[in-house]
């Protein structure tokens, strides 16, 4: 009696706990439509290094370093690099309102449903991911202050070398 | 007798699981809501930390509202 007590004890503490992505895990798959209804997969950018940016215009942070992406887009994506922006709003209205005013030239891929940002334990806004050439997730980034932008170049540069 | 106890022992163990994250918990992608000006408890919260201050220097019993203390509350 005791025993099953204390093992019902074990599942009730043990329950809440859930999975999440880490550093040196495999990144998990995933398909979102893009802008203009195209799907995208995360695997067709295997033996590229890859920034994931979940982001949406409703967040000061997010807004302040998406011109910084861009430009850090602009200077690698032709040296094996890529950048994915996945905007979390369930109505992608405000956003592509915003990215009119403020355009982005990497593709913004629309997580309506929440899919992706559970997938990945999105535990602040904005959130990045970076995943290597072999599709293991090397560098989970939570929130956005000046200055930022240098971990990411610094993680990105050394990750193309490899 | 021993029902009973079972019983109290099994509600006691679902009051131990109540220390776990709650599931509809808003996730931080979720915040579209609550990012909204609109909800901010302050409007104002710069001028409202000069007011907290000159009340706080001005009234013993004013306090605990996060103003910084000291000083004659003058500026």
């Amino acid at each position: 009696m005791k025993l099953r007590i204390a093992g019902l004890a074990a599942l009730l503490i043990a329950l809440p706990v859930l999975a999440n992505v880490d550093t040196n895990s495999v990144a998990p798959d995933f398909t979102l439509n893009a802008q203009g209804g195209k799907s995208v997969e995360l695997t067709q950018f295997k033996g590229q290094v890859v920034m994931l940016n979940f982001w949406a215009s409703w967040c000061g942070p997010c807004r302040q370093e998406m011109p910084l992406l861009d430009s850090i887009y602009k200077k690698y994506s032709k040296l094996g690099f890529t950048m994915i922006g996945v905007n979390v709003e369930p109505d992608s209205k405000a956003a592509n309102d915003w990215l009119k005013q403020t355009p982005v030239s990497f593709p913004i891929l629309y997580d309506t449903d929440s899919k992706v940002s559970k997938l990945y334990g999105v535990s602040g806004m904005p959130s990045t991911v970076i995943v290597d050439r072999k599709g293991t997730v090397r560098m989970i980034h939570h929130g956005y202050k000046p200055g930022d932008e240098e971990e990411y170049l610094s993680s990105i540069r050394s990750l193309m070398r490899e | 007798m021993r029902v009973l106890r079972v019983l109290v022992a099994l509600s006691v163990l679902q009051l131990l699981g109540a220390c776990a994250p709650l599931e509809p918990w808003v996730k931080p992608y979720e915040r579209e809501h609550l990012a909204d000006p609109i909800m901010a408890l302050d409007r104002n919260p710069i001028s409202s930390d000069y007011l907290d201050h000159v009340f706080g220097t001005r009234e013993g019993a004013h306090g605990a509202t996060g103003g910084a203390g000291g000083g004659c509350g003058c500026n």
